[in-house]
């Protein structure tokens, strides 16, 4: 991978988990999370150029649904789960 | 009448809120709330809004400035350590101050960008992304902190 699209990579990981853990259900931010994980390590050994800007499409691509997911999620927030409950008394 | 069911409503609120021990200031806030329905009445409602004034002595309202504790270099150390111990691709035997992440430890780029996060979110400010690759080891997540955070031996 250039230095330039390894930069990229990085950074919109870094962007991606940034806007998952401002879900507000627990649900879509755990697998938010999860989903990014999974599928920047799957991707780890790709080489080619062309490739790798196609991923980079589709994970900006899903940057945007995320941020436009978080916000719908923050107007209109339902009640929080009992494993959210739990870890707040806990604390 | 209407006004009567809301007032009592407005009461038993009152009652549950005192023994949240909010007293004063929502009595207050009652007490105000309870003068337009009287002034649309005109009947003897200031009687309801003594009853409503229910005595909490130690609750002064107050605004309360303070800052966190001061960071030492110790508390940082042991609060880098802590967060990286609790990540569970790293063995907690293995670590010490000195353990490369990459070298000694066998993460990889995108496990050090999570754990930049992690101390993003455990000390409360941004790491931008180009000083955050630099950070290799826990000794030097801990200098970079100190220097950004003014903390001095």
């Amino acid at each position: 991978m250039a230095a330039s699209s390894r930069e990229h990579v990085l950074s919109i990981y870094r962007l991606l988990l940034k806007e998952s853990k401002k879900f507000p259900s627990y649900n879509y931010r755990t697998y938010a999370l999860r989903r990014v994980r999974d599928a920047f390590r799957e991707n780890r050994t790709v080489k080619e150029a062309q490739r790798v800007e196609e991923l980079l499409n589709i994970a900006r691509k899903n940057l945007a649904i995320i941020q436009r997911q978080v916000c719908v999620g923050q107007m209109y927030e339902a009640q929080k789960t009992v494993v959210e409950q739990e870890k707040q008394k806990s604390s | 009448m209407a006004s009567r069911a809301l007032a009592q409503c407005v009461r038993s609120l009152a009652r549950a809120s005192a023994r949240l021990n909010e007293g004063r200031s929502v009595c207050v806030l009652l007490a105000s709330a309870q003068r337009p329905l009287s002034s649309w009445t005109c009947s003897q409602r200031t009687s309801r809004t003594e009853l409503l004034r229910i005595p909490s002595p130690s609750v002064h309202p107050c605004r309360l400035y303070s800052d966190a504790p001061p960071l030492t270099l110790e508390g940082i150390q042991e609060r880098v350590l802590y967060v990286l111990k609790l990540y569970d691709k790293i063995n907690p035997d293995v670590l010490k101050s000195t353990s490369h992440f990459m070298k000694d430890l066998g993460l990889d780029s995108l496990d050090q960008v999570e754990i930049i996060m992690a101390m993003e979110d455990e000390f409360g400010f941004e790491i931008p992304d180009g000083d955050g690759e630099k950070l290799m080891t826990p000794e030097e997540i801990v200098t970079y902190i100190a220097d950004k955070k003014d903390v001095y031996e």
